[in-house]
């Protein structure tokens, strides 16, 4: 009750939000020039180039230049990407499919295993259990990315063989329809059993490269809030009343214990999104951090001011879910102001 | 518990229910050891009130705990002594354990069902993200799990798999595979019995301890339930399963004053009418004389003086007991801080031989920071008015 009124005024906000961002988005890119350049060539006169921008309302006050944008966007149309050189709509979601899979694969790994990690070290303060998670959490922690990618890379395709780069296996994946996008779902969709096991292989080792970082992260902030609400009374009252160890532990302590944990994993996203950029270039992963890292080489404004509204858009939502998940483990919470 | 692997040897007066011995609790630390308890030997009679009462700090805590074995460790460790406890209502009579032998399974079945606990500060003592009915109902699907079959009309019912099952559900003991299970048809049908059932019995034990609209209260999380509110439901909980002993630590401590006296009403009414015994433990004289029987007064991890309330009152013979009531501010009811005696506590740390009281007493004499006063009784009539003090050593 309290909870969806909560929801329902916090979505009332959202378009205020995302209106805001794409004002300063549109802002910050023509900061860094016209992005007539993208559309021209050496053997164009000067007629035109003018004859170009005018068509791309170019030769407009920046403001104005905004309203043609949104204009656009409303209308499905997001301008041209001159380093795929086709419309911004039809490259844009399967590359964004690509991209969520690897990133929604590295956030369950990364969640799965920074809770658990996080609760066993906990639960084992000081035990030598609780070391070796943390040695190994402070290296993920410590470590960047393109290192450990390249390591991993290095290790499992090159001297193992074990893993696979790239997306998929293009002979299987031919065949099946691709409903979602998402390759491990259209797999199944599909029913082929052996290209969901081809999915499942190629994202392995991206989404443990991209993954470590925000386990490491969850793990130490669930292992500390654990140790934490361990030293509460409300522990001890629980043992008071006879209950086991593990019920006392999984019950009592870590539902309370992953409510600052929750918030974390809210900011590790972004810190996943981030990463999709290393990680794909490296494991060759056809999404949108390839894509995007292409077009700020090459000043594709239309690529870009998409990619940074949507991972905006994303981010608020995400912020959103956060949120009312944290409301809904914290009854302390006073929802609103 | 299986009676098989008690101790015979094991004895305590008819009378009693309870029997401390050269309890000695310490605490590891980087100054070296703490010790928080050293050398606690007191009684606690069946159906009685006993009021434990020491400056803070002086290990009253540490004591109640260890009759739980809660204290945590490391940094604790039990260097010595035992507890006698007196097991009642079990199937095959009563039995006498030594609370400090039994095993993490053995004193968890004691845990909430023969010695409960209440806590000083019920904010902290009540998780803050269940509500009150998920905790107050964890005390009966622990100790009380064919009560809960019964209220669920299911008592005598179920068979096999699904009874194992069940009572597993019950008991949480279920994983996670299985908890789902009784969320969906066919099992969330026994879900909705059990749940109803334990629904009654939570309102039933708030009831008890006079909770207004219980099954509204019920519904609620801690922070939306006052003080006083919140110390009547961890009584409720603790008193759930009609325990032998009831611990209570500074139970009103944390309240406001105006609550404080109804709380304390409460527990002393259940407990005679439950004829509970009680280890009442304060910083507050006056308050534990209005409502014990005994008392035993403790200073710097060791009993001073213990007997009857009146005699403790009428003839204190430790010098630490008389500066306490001497400090009252009359013989009335106002409460008398336990501070009003010159001069600090001892440290714990390492401490030396001689008595603890010794830079603080009046009466002091040459040797007595050189022996050990012992704990024993100082008149032949009143043998369980005991002292520890050199002035009463021949
Ligand atoms: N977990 C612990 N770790 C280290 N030392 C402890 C611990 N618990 C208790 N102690 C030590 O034991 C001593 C006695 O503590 P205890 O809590 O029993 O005091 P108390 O008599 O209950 O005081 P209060 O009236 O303040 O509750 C303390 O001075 C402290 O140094
Ligand atoms: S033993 Fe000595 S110092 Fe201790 S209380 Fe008695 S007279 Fe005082
Ligand atoms: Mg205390």
């Amino acid at each position: 009750m309290q909870i969806r009124d909560y929801i329902i005024r916090r979505l009332m906000i959202l378009p205020i939000l995302i209106i805001g961002t794409s004002i300063i988005v549109f802002a910050l890119t023509r900061i860094g020039g016209s992005p007539i350049g993208i559309y021209l060539s050496h053997e164009m006169s000067p007629a035109e180039v003018q004859e170009m921008k005018e068509r791309f309302h170019l030769d407009k006050p920046v403001p104005v230049q905004y309203f043609y944008w949104i204009k656009g966007v409303s209308q499905g149309d997001l301008g041209w990407s001159g380093v795929a050189s086709a419309p911004v709509v039809d490259v844009f979601p399967k590359k964004f499919a690509a991209t969520m899979e690897l990133a929604i694969a590295a956030g369950i790994v990364a969640v799965s295993l920074g809770i658990a990690m996080g609760t066993f070290a906990g639960a084992r303060r000081n035990k030598i259990s609780d070391h070796i998670i943390r040695v190994v959490s402070v290296s993920g922690a410590s470590m960047p990315l393109f290192w450990f990618a390249i390591l991993l890379l290095i290790i499992f395709w090159v001297w193992l063989g074990w893993f696979p780069i790239g997306r998929s296996d293009p002979n299987l994946f031919e065949a099946i329809p691709h409903p979602t996008g998402f390759y491990t779902i259209d797999a199944l969709l599909a029913g082929n059993f052996s290209a969901f096991r081809d999915a499942i292989w190629h994202l392995i080792m991206p989404a443990v490269a991209l993954g470590y970082g925000a386990t490491a992260i969850i793990a130490r902030m669930m292992r500390s809030s654990l140790i934490e609400e361990l030293q509460e009374d409300y522990v001890d009252a629980a043992k008071a009343k006879g209950l086991a160890e593990r019920v006392v532990l999984k019950k009592h302590a870590r539902r309370n214990a992953l409510v600052p944990t929750v918030t974390v994993i809210g900011l590790t996203f972004g810190f996943l999104l981030q990463g999709t950029v290393v990680a794909e270039i490296i494991f060759r992963w056809p999404g949108l951090g390839r894509w995007m890292a292409s077009a700020v080489l090459r000043g594709d404004q239309a690529t870009i001011m998409t990619y940074v509204m949507f991972t905006s858009i994303l981010f608020l939502f995400v912020n959103l879910v956060v949120d009312i998940i944290y409301a809904y483990l914290d009854r302390r919470v006073v929802l609103g102001d | 518990m299986s009676p098989d692997n008690l101790d015979i040897q094991n004895s305590l007066d008819k009378d009693l229910i309870a029997s401390v011995t050269d309890l000695k609790v310490y605490f590891e630390s980087k100054q070296g050891m703490v010790h928080s308890v050293d050398g606690v030997s007191f009684d606690i009679v069946d159906g009685e009130m006993m009021g434990l009462v020491g400056e803070t700090g002086c290990g009253k805590s540490v004591t109640a705990r260890t009759f739980m074995q809660l204290v945590q460790s490391p940094p604790g460790m039990l260097a010595g002594g035992n507890i006698k406890f007196r097991s009642k209502n079990i199937k095959n009579g009563s039995q006498v354990i030594d609370l400090l032998d039994l095993s993490e399974n053995q004193i968890r079945e004691l845990r909430g069902e023969r010695i409960a606990m209440i806590f000083q500060d019920p904010g902290k003592a009540l998780n803050p993200g269940l509500t009150i009915r998920t905790q107050v109902a964890e005390v009966f699907q622990e100790h009380r799990e064919n009560d809960v079959l019964e209220e669920a009309g299911l008592k005598n019912k179920l068979t096999g798999v699904t009874e194992y099952f069940v009572k597993k559900y019950i008991k949480q003991e279920a994983g996670f595979l299985v908890t789902t299970l009784f969320k969906i048809p066919p099992l969330s049908t026994y879900k909705k019995k059990i749940d109803s059932g334990i629904n009654r019995l939570v309102a039933e034990a708030l009831e008890e301890t006079q909770i207004p609209n219980p099954t509204k209260v019920m519904e609620r999380y801690p922070h939306e339930l006052s003080g006083g509110m919140k110390q009547r439901v961890m009584i409720a909980q603790a008193i759930a399963c009609n325990p032998d002993l009831l611990i209570a630590d500074e139970p009103t401590t944390a309240l406001d004053v105006t609550v404080q006296a109804r709380v304390l009403d409460l527990i002393k009414e259940l407990q005679k009418r439950h004829k509970t015994s009680v280890l009442y433990i304060s910083h507050d004289l006056s308050l534990v004389r209005r409502i014990c029987d005994r008392i035993a007064v403790m200073y710097a991890g060791q009993i001073v003086e213990t007997g009857d309330a009146e005699t403790i009152f009428n003839q204190p013979k430790h010098p630490y007991t008389q500066g306490l009531i001497n400090a009252l501010p009359s013989m009335s009811h106002e409460r008398g801080k336990l501070e009003a005696i010159e001069g600090i506590v001892p440290e714990l740390i390492e401490p030396e031989p001689g008595c603890r009281f010794v830079s603080r007493c009046m009466r002091r004499k040459a040797n007595c920071e050189e022996i050990d006063p012992k704990l024993k009784p100082i008149s032949e009539v009143n043998k369980s008015h005991k002292v520890a003090c050199l002035l009463y050593e021949a």
